[in-house]
């Protein structure tokens, strides 16, 4: 993953600081935007670390756009607090804070060119014609557009525009990076290239930086950590692994990657291990480790389609293992998802790995095969 | 071979694009080309009242071009000093009907997109109504012993009616209204068309909102800013009902030269040759207008 490549000081002399990462660099506390009574951003608190990438990552409406015009500073929070670096910004307007956006779909000047546009904020700010160039001059080579300097936007591909979008938001060396769906208006295949470069160049300069999307793969490959969004609010934050591999709840389990729920109730609960009873399972599912819980709590285990083991034949082990028939398959080059329906009814989602070649070494409609997972392959969710 | 004969045949296209040149033909090249014939001949008492280009003399065709009256333009400096009024009445009050139409504009194009047709309908709606009784309105409005007067008078900030009939001030106030909904439209359709967004990233990288308007804006509203001016400047340069009635003894407009070389000296090829200096005078902002329209339509600027 992107975001765990090592960071290399930057050849243009901004090396990353020794001094000790502050936690709450930037900090949000108690955040509320209100529309006419509707809570677009609901008591949000959150604090990013320095230098790190930082994911808002829900579906449209979850109001991950309006926290981050509150940073910009084109939404004015109904109540709550937001520093940067120490500094409370909530009371500056856009133009005076430290902070540099880059729009969706770039917002790039159509009537400036390309250096133009990179300069603009150098100019605003009174930088001398020699210092604007100079400037300009690295943040063109950042981004490898030295030759397109002279071209205005509309003379650029989505690619070239959001380059020139990129370098006109670092050029004033912002202390906070803000992306708005950095990657919305490139097509799939450019779309993975440019956020390997994104990060690369992000992480090359240290600077810290949020980004909102709706796509959970753009966050999961950028970011350093990811904050789920739903209705306002924060339903979690941890690094994307944590994310998938740890959801807090059903809904950010659901939210990520696909997950099969089996409501339950705990039945067993003792220090090293739980069972959990669910109908649609034929023996209960044992839990290798111990959980938060009292018996009898009613409860969802959360199974990862990628960590169920499906075959032919019975497996040897004892527990976690059901029998059903294969129901749908949806081929997808690298796996296969297969919809199989259990006799109590339940349908599981498996992948299964496309390792070998042969349709005749996979399975097929209305086949009988069994599944199994390990003793922690799941979690147990109460919420 | 039925493929050629396709390609000269009428299709579609020509019941399209016939219509326009079929217009501009009758309604412009054919008087253009009459009044041009006009203006090269010379006065005579009967009916028309100028002579024949043409002349058969035996078995000759003598076509003679009489270039009298364009020189008798350059020698009476009245003419030089009415094109000289006009173009400069008309580059003030496209000038003011900027300076009041772009905020209108600006406004109308920022409100919610429910009220835009309203506002928009509000700023044609006064032409609804007869010209002519909209500039005796006005007459009544600014004479004397007007509705202004009377008011100024009433509230006691004068204690002499202001003289602004049949001034230079009154000839402005008319042209502006009259054509400021010719401002209006084309730069309303403009500003319509901003991304706000542009605004945010400038606000975003410094930008006060006066600086991104100076910035951005304005540079991006410029072929608003040229069509609205050509709509207004051209037919200025040729107005007639406003100053005529509105303005003085002193307001010199080529129109009025042009009206009474027609109507009151009968010199039918002088007022010809008045109009086409006058049209060979606005040909230069006329395809400056034209630049800038193609280019709008090609979306280079916008």
């Amino acid at each position: 993953m992107a975001a765990t490549a090592s960071s290399v000081a930057a050849s243009n002399g901004v090396a990353k600081s020794d001094a000790p990462i502050r936690e709450d660099y930037v900090r949000i506390d108690d955040l509320t935007k209100e529309y006419d009574g509707f809570r677009a951003v609901d008591d949000v608190s959150l604090n990013i670390r320095k230098g790190e990438i930082f994911a808002l990552l829900g579906a449209s409406g979850c109001g991950k756009s309006t926290l981050l015009r509150c940073l910009a500073g084109f939404e004015k929070p109904t109540y709550g607090k937001i520093e940067l670096d120490g500094v409370s910004i909530v009371e500056q307007a856009a133009y005076d804070r430290p902070i540099n956006m880059m729009f969706q779909s770039y917002a790039l000047f159509p009537h400036m060119t390309v250096e133009q546009n990179i300069g603009f904020g150098l100019k605003m700010a009174g930088h001398s014609g020699d210092r604007i160039r100079a400037r300009v001059e690295e943040m063109l080579t950042l981004v490898q557009m030295n030759r397109f300097a002279k071209r205005k936007p509309h003379q650029l591909s989505g690619g070239q525009q959001q380059r020139v979008a990129l370098a006109r938001s670092l050029a004033l060396s912002p202390k906070l990076l803000l992306l708005d769906e950095p990657m919305g208006a490139l097509d799939k295949k450019l779309r993975s290239q440019m956020q390997l470069e994104l990060v690369g160049i992000i992480e090359r300069l240290g600077v810290t930086c949020v980004m909102v999307t709706h796509d959970q793969e753009e966050a999961m490959t950028m970011a350093t950590r990811i904050a789920i969004m739903d209705a306002g609010k924060i339903r979690q934050i941890g690094t994307p692994d944590e994310i998938y591999e740890q959801p807090a709840s059903k809904f950010v389990a659901q939210f990520i990657g696909s997950v099969n729920l089996i409501e339950g109730s705990i039945e067993d609960d003792e220090k090293d291990h739980v069972t959990i009873r669910s109908e649609v399972l034929e023996q209960p599912i044992f839990v290798g480790h111990g959980v938060t819980g009292f018996e009898g709590q009613a409860v969802a285990y959360a199974l990862r389609p990628e960590k169920i083991k499906i075959e032919k034949d019975e497996p040897t082990q004892e527990r976690n293992k059901a029998r059903g028939t294969i129901e749908d398959i949806a081929y997808f080059g690298t796996h296969s998802v297969y919809h199989v329906r259990l006799a109590t009814g339940k349908k599981l989602l498996v992948h299964f790995m496309n390792a070998k070649r042969w349709a005749s070494e996979r399975f097929t409609w209305n086949d009988t095969v069994w599944l199994s997972w390990g003793e922690n392959a799941g979690v147990v969710l109460t919420s | 071979m039925m493929a050629r004969l396709r390609r000269w045949l009428p299709d579609g296209r020509w019941a399209v694009i016939a219509p326009p040149y079929f217009w501009m033909l009758l309604f412009f090249a054919v008087p253009f080309l009459i009044a041009l014939k006009i203006s090269f001949s010379s006065i005579q008492i009967a009916m028309p009242p100028y002579t024949p280009l043409s002349e058969w003399s035996g078995d000759a065709l003598a076509i003679k071009l009489n270039l009298k009256n364009y020189l008798f333009l350059l020698e009476d400096s009245l003419y030089i000093k009415a094109y000289l009024s006009s173009l400069k009445i008309a580059v003030i009050a496209t000038f003011l009907c900027l300076l009041v139409g772009y905020p209108i504009a600006y406004a109308i194009a920022r409100l919610p997109t429910a009220s835009r047709n309203t506002a928009l309908m509000l700023v044609v709606l006064p032409s609804w109504t007869s010209f002519l009784i909209r500039i005796y309105a006005w007459i009544g409005i600014l004479k004397n012993n007007g509705l202004l007067n009377n008011f100024l008078i009433w509230t006691g900030l004068i204690d002499e009616p202001l003289k602004i009939l049949h001034t230079p001030v009154a000839v402005y106030i008319g042209i502006v209204y009259a054509y400021l909904p010719f401002m209006i439209l084309p730069l309303y359709t403009n500003l319509v068309k901003h991304d706000h967004r542009l605004l945010e990233a400038a606000y975003d990288l410094g930008c006060r909102p006066w600086q991104a308007f100076l910035r951005i804006t304005l540079p991006l509203s410029k072929a608003g800013i040229i069509a609205g001016s050509m709509l207004v400047m051209i037919p200025v340069v040729g107005e007639f009902v406003i100053p005529e009635l509105m303005g003085g003894a002193d307001t010199l407009m080529i129109g009025n030269v042009l009206w009474k070389e027609f109507f009151n000296n009968r010199d039918w090829p002088v007022a010809s040759a008045v109009a086409i200096v006058m049209l060979a005078l606005l040909i230069v902002p006329i395809l400056i207008f034209h630049h800038y329209q193609s280019k709008e339509l090609e979306g280079r600027l916008a």
